[in-house]
This record gives structure tokens, C-alpha cells and sequence, in this order.
């Protein structure tokens, strides 16, 4: 049934041409956004222009000789001298460009008419036809592309057409290679299985189906090797294994630059400097074309923003230090009261994020949290409602283009917020620690398990590597790894994903930190390896008398391992009670539709409840007005 | 590891069989003979006819190969038809001159790149980052051998700080070997350097946004620490699989950077007997080449292993 829908829709696409134009349309001006591009584009029409018009606008015939004239520097009669044989080096330089383009233009032709159809075949076969084909294109991408190109002139001798051929021969496992990457991406799309499922000769799939999608690429290798072929045809003219010698290139005038370069020193400097820029803007042109055929251009952030951003982080650092200092602590009195136990108090943090549009926005908003020793506080919220984020923060380990725009976070009694990275450090691991989600890539996977838990042991606790290795092994046997000593020289690949967390736990709590930070550490595990991970996790707290910041998205684990629980909603800590408080008086609306949305309910209830529509509204209008009434204050 | 090698190698076995094979067929491919193509214009048919017999490319295909072979397992690549002395002599005494050459090329290439790539690599989007990623674009489009000429007309030929003619052998002076090295090394190694560049950032880029970058951080590891460690080793391992790459690259331009500093490498040899019509060594030079660079793609296989432990079998 699906297979005939999608024939259907495939099969009845607006024809092809329509939308060749509308896509081609697009690309144009998203090349037009790129400077880079236009500049290079430019460059290449000049040069083309150059070439085409080279009689007219050559002062002399690139082949007279003036031999009264011989090896003079620029003047007013020669603009950039003249060579050994008395001929006029900007005339050359000209006509240089001709012979330049049209084998460059000519090997690119005859790479792509050798590789595509290869490329094509091998893809569309696959099997053996692939494997051969690809050890093949493996083997000649291997060899040095010089070797190939002075076999074929070795046996075919110098002529323009053969070495167009020889360097169309070098640039042919490139476009075998990319049209196989694109064919095995595209045979497998629905429109292609359509095609065959509608009987389609296979002929017609390739050529009529699949070719149109191998524009792009083609003409960006195209244009990429363009650049290429450039350089291979100026070292084959310099080499002397290129055109005959009289015929004007750009590399055969370096070779006759060399010669002289002790009486004219002049010779060496406009060939080269025409093939850098010919290269290079063809280079720049082909990686434009590539940016706008996928549409993927790497934004990178605007310079004005990081510069909003320093002012804005120096401006809250001085009104940090403003409120840090002596008699003016009234600042944290409106903060969550906490007692002497506590471990982490931070207060009105907000944590700013740069728009690419160099506005920004808060991801964060005002949250004050508590942890106190030995107390787990769990960090509620779905995804991208702050929470790591806030965690970041704590640590003063913040992604770039997000920073601590206001507020305190004190640790053990001493201010954290705007504090030197260098500072940071060394409370990091001491007093603090993390573990993070995705044990399979919290350590390293190039080093050993061993070097990377000793780590915190040889840096904060000064231990020797044979005194960190034998506490390692304790650390270990601690968290319940088997054979310890033996598994210090494994590799994490070698760990299952509950093991590999119990090493970053271990590995957080070498050093004794009075703050372990749990950020979704839990949450890539199964359920049964998740249970055993927590509950390591309550009896590493009874014994270090730690406190825990367990940020999670789970109200089961916050229910079986929380003393209190805060819930975040779009960067702002809308409860924060006791965990039984929170479960059965819950205040903030979004958490009694959290916990009314607990898939454990719907057991009963029949029905699965979700935070959407009206009720999302109504939550989210709370949430506008706070932030309403806080710009307005 | 030892299992490694050997799948290396019997891997590599086909490769050459093959290459060999088209490597054999070559003097067939030249249109007309090849005696007449190394006798030029002055041929006549009594002199062609002498010379193929002389060379032996008057006797039957099968004949040829089979004995082509047996040489191969012997160690013959074949007999110079200019010079009557065997390939494989004139390949050695050209040898170091060229390893010279591209392991000081590789030196550069490796030090300067790794550096740029880490400079840009550990603060994508930076103005540190678009400097050394604007060098590298420029310098991928510098040919070798004009940066070779540039280097020689400055510091040779107008300071006199280096010898026009670069190369010593090692064993007649050591020190005079360095120095002779060192501007070729540089006009070779930048357009390598620019490479291992490029995939050193992209690598580093995506070894800093790592997880384990942030548990190192979050147990208070300091940031140097974790790139040039950690960061590093990670980064490596993309940018060694792509180093055979690079090192064949380098090979094909050693042969324009031979010709600037007089190198007699075997970029030379090479040009010489392609421009002499010598088939032979032309012949036997290009299965040798293609030789030592499956070799050091084994090698480089090998050490990948070591430096990937996911790679290695266990």
C-alpha cells in the first residue's frame, strides 16, 4: 500500500525543469551572501576575459624576440621585463592564461567522463563490481598524481590534448569517488525504489533518476579541481614534461626564472603569483558553490557579539565584586535561608545565550537552589528548560556564546561566579565534581582507564603514579568494577555503559569533592543498570557525606533518590519543596501537569496524559508574565 | 598486532600483482615501437629492428612477462636501455637523497600543521581560528616549487645564507646535510602543512566538543592539559589515517623541488628518463615508487593500530 502511494507522489513531481530553475535561483543568491566568493568568481571571469581577448590586449606576440633586450627588468616598453630570449613577460604571462584555463578546463572534462560513469557503475552494483572497482580507485588515488602523469607522457609524448588526458587521468578517482559516495546515498531514497517498483529499466533509474542529483556535486569537484589541475599543469610545464617549450605556460616561465634568477630576479615573481591567485580563487569559488548547493553554511559568530558579550560579562563581574565586598552582603539576604550545612548556595543565577540576529536572550532566569552536605537535591525538567545549563554554570564550565550574566554561586562559603578559569580549576575536582550523561563518552577512548583516573589523584592529592594507581584500584573496587588492578590498562571500549559510569563516578570522587553533580547520569542507562548506578550513587552519600545535584528528567529518580527537588520550566525554578511535599502538594501548575503526565499514571488512568495544547499555553502565560513583571521592576 | 601486518600485507599482494602487470603492458601502450621513439628522427627500419632485438621487445608477449616476473622475484626491475646499468643500482643511489627530502618536508609539515590546527581547532570560530585557516587556504595554493625558487632567491642567491647547490650526503657531512636540507624541507613541507592543518582543526574541533573533555574539566584537569594530552591524542588518530595521503602527495611534489635545489633524487632520475626515452627505468621507477608507497601505508596502518586501541584486534 505504501510502496503505490509513494510511486505516486514520486512519479508525479513537477517536472524538472521548473525546479532546476527555482533551485538555481536559490544557490545564485546565497552565492551573492558569500564576499569571499563573489571576489573569487569575479577573478575568474577577469581572467577568462584576460585569455579570450589575449591578442588585443598583449602588447607583443608572446613568441617575438627583442634580442637587444634580453633579461631586462620592467620598464615602461616591457611592463614585467623580458626573459632570456628577449620576450616580453607580461604577453607571456597573457597568453599563459589561455594555454592555463583551457588544460585545466579540458582535464577536468575528462576526469569527469572517466570517473563519473565508474563512480555510477560501481555504486549502483555494488558487490564485487564495487569491491574491484573501489581497490582499483583506492590504488590510483595512492600513487602520487606527478607518477601518473609522467607515465602517460613517457608513453604518449607532449601535446595539448595529452595533457589534458594525463591530468584528467589523475583528478578520475575523485569524481569515481564522489559519485559513488552520492549514488549509494540516493539509491537507497524511496524515490529510487519507486522507480524500480514501477519497472523503470535500470538505464533510465541511473540517468533519468539518480544523474540529476549528481549536478551539485559534480560541478563543485568540478570547480574544486579546476584548482587543482592548475597546479599539476604548471609543475608538469615546469618539470619540463608539459607543452613544448615555446608555447607560453606559467610553469615553464618559472622553470626559465630558476635559470636566471642570479642576473633576473624580476622573472620569478608574476608567474607564480598568477597560478597562487588562480588557484586559490578557484578553490574559494568551488568551496562557495559547495556551501550554497547544501545550504550549509558554518554561521560563525559576529564579532560585535563577542563584543556585547565581554561588556556584558565585565559589567556583571564588577557588580559582582561590587556585592562580594566587605558590608555589602545585603545582597544575599533575600537569598533561600540555609543554614551552616550548606555545601552549595547559589542565588539569582542567569546565564545569557548570543542569537545569531546579535540580539540574546536568558536561558537561564533568576534560579536559586540549596544543596546542603549530604543532601541530594534533584533538578527537574524536560529537555531544554535550563537545567544543564545551570549545572554549566555551577561549574564555570559554560559552552561558548553562553555566559553568567548575573548572580552568586557559592561554594563551601566562597563566591564562584566570574571567577578565573586558572581559579576554577582548582576547585574543580577538590570541592566540586561531575558526572555527565553518556558514559560511553565521558573518558577518553585513546587512553587508558587507569591514566585517566589517576588523574585528579596525581593533581589535587600529589600522589606519584605508583601511589595514584594503588588508590585507583581502591576507587574502583569501590564502585563495584571486578578485578580492578587488572582493568586500570583497559580501554573504555572495553567497559559496558554501567561500568563505564561507575569509572566516571569514581573518577569525579577521587579527590573528595563535597559536591557531586549528576547531570542526566543516569539517563542513558537501562533500567536495571540505572537502579544499580543510583543506588551506588545514595551510598557513596552516606559515606562521604557529599551533597548531590542530581539533574534529571526523570520523576522516578527523583522520587527514589531526592531529599528535595527543584523543577525548572523554561530557565526558571518555578518549585522547589521536599520531595513528599513535591509529589503530593505540588504548587506550580506545570508540576501538577508533570506529575499528572507521568506515564506511570496512565497504568491506571487508561490514558497517557501530555503537556500540550491549552494547558501549555496556560503554563507557558504564567511563565510570560513573571518575566513581564521582572523587566518592568 | 602481528596478525595486522600480515592482513596488511597479504592485502598488498593483488595491489602490486596488478600494478605490476600495467606497469609490463606500459611499453606496449607507446603508439608505433618503442625503439623507434628512442631513436627519434634519425631512425631507420635496420636500426629499429637492431635495437628491439637488442632490447628483447621483438620476442612474443607471453615470453616477456613470464621472464618479467622471474626478474621481479630475483630483484631485477630491469636494465637501463641508456645507461645498460640495472634499475634497481640507480633507484638505491638516488634513494637518500629523496628520503632526505621528504622526511624533512614531513617534519615541517607535521610540526607547522599541528600547530596551526591546534591554534584554530581549540576555539572554532575565532579570529585565531580564521587566521590559521586563511594560511592554510593560501598555502594549499602556493606550488612547492615556486616557494622552492622564492626561498633560493632570497636566502641563496641574494643573502648567501644557505648553498645554491643543497645536497651532502649524510655520511660526507652531517651538518652539511642539515643545512642543505633545510630550505627544501620548508619549500615542501609548507603545502603539507596546510593540509595536516585542515584536518588537525576540523579533528580538534570535534576532540574539544567531546564528552570526555568536560568530565577531564570537571575533575579540575587544566585546560592545557586536556588539549595537548587528551585533545591531541585524539585528533591524531584521524590525522595519521590521512598522513599515506599526504606523505604520496609530497612525493609527487619532491620531483619540481628536486629540480629547484639540484637534488639528485629520484624526482630527477625519473625526468631524465622520461625525456631520454629510457622505458625501462621509467618502467621499473614507477613500481618502486608504487612499492614504498603501499610500504608506508602499512607502516602507517600498522602505527594507527597502536594509536587507535578500537582498531586493534584482541
Amino acid at each position: 500500500m505504501s510502496e503505490t502511494t509513494t510511486t505516486a507522489i514520486t512519479l508525479s513531481e513537477p517536472d524538472d525543469g521548473r525546479r532546476h530553475t527555482t533551485n538555481l535561483g536559490r544557490i545564485v543568491s546565497r552565492m551573492r551572501r558569500q564576499p569571499g566568493t563573489i571576489v573569487a568568481g569575479a577573478f575568474i571571469l577577469f581572467l577568462a576575459t584576460v585569455a579570450l581577448l589575449a591578442p588585443v590586449v598583449a602588447p607583443y606576440d608572446p613568441t617575438q624576440v627583442f634580442l637587444d633586450n634580453v633579461l631586462e627588468p620592467p620598464s615602461a616598453q616591457f611592463l614585467l621585463g623580458t626573459d632570456d630570449l628577449g620576450r616580453d613577460q607580461l604577453s607571456r604571462l597573457i597568453y599563459g592564461s589561455q594555454i592555463v584555463l583551457l588544460v585545466a578546463l579540458g582535464a577536468v572534462i575528462i576526469a569527469a567522463v572517466i570517473g563519473v560513469p565508474l563512480g555510477l557503475v560501481f555504486g549502483f552494483n555494488g558487490g564485487w563490481w564495487d569491491r574491484i572497482g573501489m581497490r582499483f580507485v583506492d590504488m590510483a588515488q595512492a600513487l602520487p598524481g606527478m607518477l601518473i602523469g609522467i607515465t602517460v607522457v613517457a608513453i604518449l609524448g607532449r601535446n595539448i590534448v595529452i595533457l589534458m588526458f594525463a591530468i584528467g587521468l589523475i583528478g578520475a578517482s575523485l569524481f569515481a569517488r564522489m559519485t559513488r559516495a552520492v549514488v549509494l546515498v540516493e539509491r537507497n531514497k524511496l524515490y529510487v525504489e519507486a522507480a524500480e517498483v514501477a519497472g523503470l529499466p535500470r538505464r533510465q533509474i541511473i540517468f533519468g533518476q539518480i544523474l540529476p542529483n549528481l549536478v551539485g556535486p559534480i560541478v563543485t569537484q568540478g570547480s574544486v579541481f579546476l584548482g587543482s589541475a592548475i597546479m599539476i599543469e604548471s609543475a608538469m610545464s615546469f618539470l619540463g614534461i608539459g607543452l613544448p617549450s615555446e608555447i607560453p605556460t606559467w610553469g615553464a616561465m618559472l622553470s626559465l626564472a630558476l635559470d636566471n634568477q642570479a642576473v633576473a630576479p624580476h622573472l620569478t615573481w608574476p608567474p607564480g603569483i598568477a597560478i597562487v591567485l588562480t588557484v586559490l580563487a578557484f578553490s574559494v569559488f568551488g568551496d562557495g558553490l559547495n556551501d550554497a548547493l547544501t545550504g550549509e553554511r558554518k554561521r560563525l559568530p559576529r564579532l560585535g557579539l563577542r563584543l556585547a558579550q565581554a561588556e556584558e560579562e565585565r559589567a556583571a563581574r564588577a557588580a559582582t565584586s561590587v556585592s562580594t565586598a566587605p558590608g555589602a552582603v545585603t545582597g544575599t539576604a533575600t537569598a533561600v535561608v540555609h543554614g551552616d550545612d550548606a555545601v552549595l548556595v547559589t542565588h539569582d543565577v542567569s546565564v545569557a545565550l548570543a542569537m545569531p540576529d546579535r540580539s540574546q536572550t536568558r536561558i537561564v532566569k533568576n534560579a536559586s537552589l540549596t544543596v546542603a552536605k549530604g543532601e541530594i537535591v534533584g533538578l527537574l525538567g524536560e529537555s531544554g528548560s535550563g537545567k544543564s545549563t545551570f549545572a554549566r554554570a555551577v561549574l564555570g564550565m559554560l559552552p561558548p556564546g553562553t555566559w553568567l550574566a548575573s548572580g552568586s554561586i557559592r561554594l563551601l562559603g566562597e563566591e564562584l561566579a566570574h571567577r578565573q578559569e586558572r581559579e576554577l580549576s582548582h576547585v574543580r575536582g577538590t570541592r566540586m565534581a561531575a558526572v555527565f550523561q553518556d558514559p560511553m563518552n565521558a573518558l577518553s577512548p585513546v587512553h587508558t582507564v587507569g591514566m585517566q583516573l589517576t588523574e585528579p589523584l596525581r593533581l589535587h592529592k600529589g600522589m606519584n603514579r605508583t601511589q595514584a594507581r594503588t588508590r585507583a584500584v581502591e576507587l574502583l573496587e569501590r564502585v563495584g568494577v571486578r578485578n580492578a588492578l587488572a582493568r586500570l590498562d583497559d580501554y573504555p571500549h572495553q567497559f559496558s555503559g554501567g561500568m563505564a559510569q561507575r569509572v566516571a563516578i569514581a573518577m569525579a570522587l577521587a579527590a573528595d569533592p563535597e559536591l557531586l553533580i549528576a547531570d542526566e547520569a543516569t539517563s542513558a542507562l537501562d533500567v536495571t543498570t540505572q537502579a544499580q548506578v543510583l543506588d551506588l550513587i545514595l551510598d557513596l552519600r552516606d559515606e562521604y557525606g557529599m551533597g548531590v545535584l542530581m539533574i534529571t528528567h526523570s520523576l522516578g529518580v527523583v522520587a527514589e533518590t531526592c531529599d528535595r527537588a527543584a523543577v525548572m520550566y523554561r530557565g526558571r525554578i518555578v518549585e522547589d519543596s521536599p520531595v513528599a511535599t513535591l509529589f503530593s502538594e505540588p504548587r506550580h501548575l506545570y508540576t501538577r501537569s508533570l506529575l499528572d503526565a507521568n506515564p506511570a499514571n496512565a497504568e491506571t488512568s487508561g490514558r497517557l496524559v501530555t503537556i500540550d495544547g491549552d494547558l501549555r499555553v496556560e503554563i507557558d502565560g504564567l511563565i510570560d508574565q513573571l518575566d513581564a513583571e521582572e523587566d518592568a521592576r | 598486532m602481528l596478525k595486522l601486518i600480515l592482513y596488511r600485507l597479504a592485502l598488498a599482494v593483488p595491489q602490486l600483482l596488478l600494478l605490476s602487470f600495467l606497469v609490463f603492458t606500459l611499453t606496449y601502450m607507446v603508439p608505433g615501437s618503442p625503439a623507434a621513439a628512442i631513436l627519434g628522427v634519425a631512425a631507420n627500419p635496420e636500426s629499429i629492428a637492431r635495437l628491439e632485438q637488442q632490447l628483447g621487445l621483438d620476442r612474443p608477449f607471453f615470453e616477456r612477462l613470464i621472464e618479467y616476473y622471474a626478474g621481479l622475484f630475483r630483484g631485477d626491475f630491469g636494465t637501463s636501455f641508456v645507461s645498460g646499468r640495472p634499475v634497481l643500482e640507480l633507484f638505491a643511489e638516488r634513494l637518500p637523497a629523496t628520503v632526505s627530502l621528504i622526511a624533512g618536508g614531513l617534519l615541517v609539515s607535521i610540526v607547522l600543521g599541528l600547530a596551526l590546527g591546534i591554534i584554530g581547532g581549540t576555539k572554532p570560530g575565532s579570529f585565531r581560528d580564521r587566521a590559521s585557516t586563511a594560511f592554510s587556504s593560501v598555502s594549499m595554493s602556493l606550488p612547492e616549487f615556486w616557494i622552492g625558487i622564492i626561498l633560493l632567491l632570497i636566502f641563496a642567491v641574494q643573502l648567501g645564507v644557505f648553498p645554491v647547490v643543497s645536497y651532502v650526503p649524510f655520511a660526507v657531512d652531517p651538518i652539511g646535510w642539515m643545512r642543505g636540507l633545510i630550505l627544501p624541507s620548508i619549500a615542501l613541507g609548507i603545502g603539507g602543512a596546510a593540509l595536516i592543518a585542515r584536518q588537525t582543526r576540523t579533528a580538534m574541533a570535534v576532540s574539544m566538543s567531546s564528552r570526555y573533555v568536560d568530565s577531564l574539566t570537571a575533575v579540575g584537569v587544566p585546560r592545557q592539559r586536556v588539549v595537548l594530552r587528551y585533545g591531541l591524542k585524539n585528533a591524531l588518530v584521524p590525522v595519521l589515517a590521512s598522513t599515506g595521503l599526504t606523505i604520496s602527495i609530497m612525493l609527487g611534489a619532491s620531483f619540481s623541488v628536486e629540480k629547484v635545489f639540484a637534488f639528485p633524487g629520484i624526482g630527477a632520475l625519473m625526468l631524465r628518463s622520461v625525456t631520454g626515452k629510457d622505458f625501462a627505468v621509467v618502467q621499473g621507477g614507477v613500481l618502486l615508487i608504487a612499492i614504498m608507497v603501499i610500504l608506508v601505508n602499512l607502516i602507517l596502518d600498522v602505527s594507527y593500530g597502536l594509536l587507535n586501541p578500537k582498531s586493534r584486534p584482541s
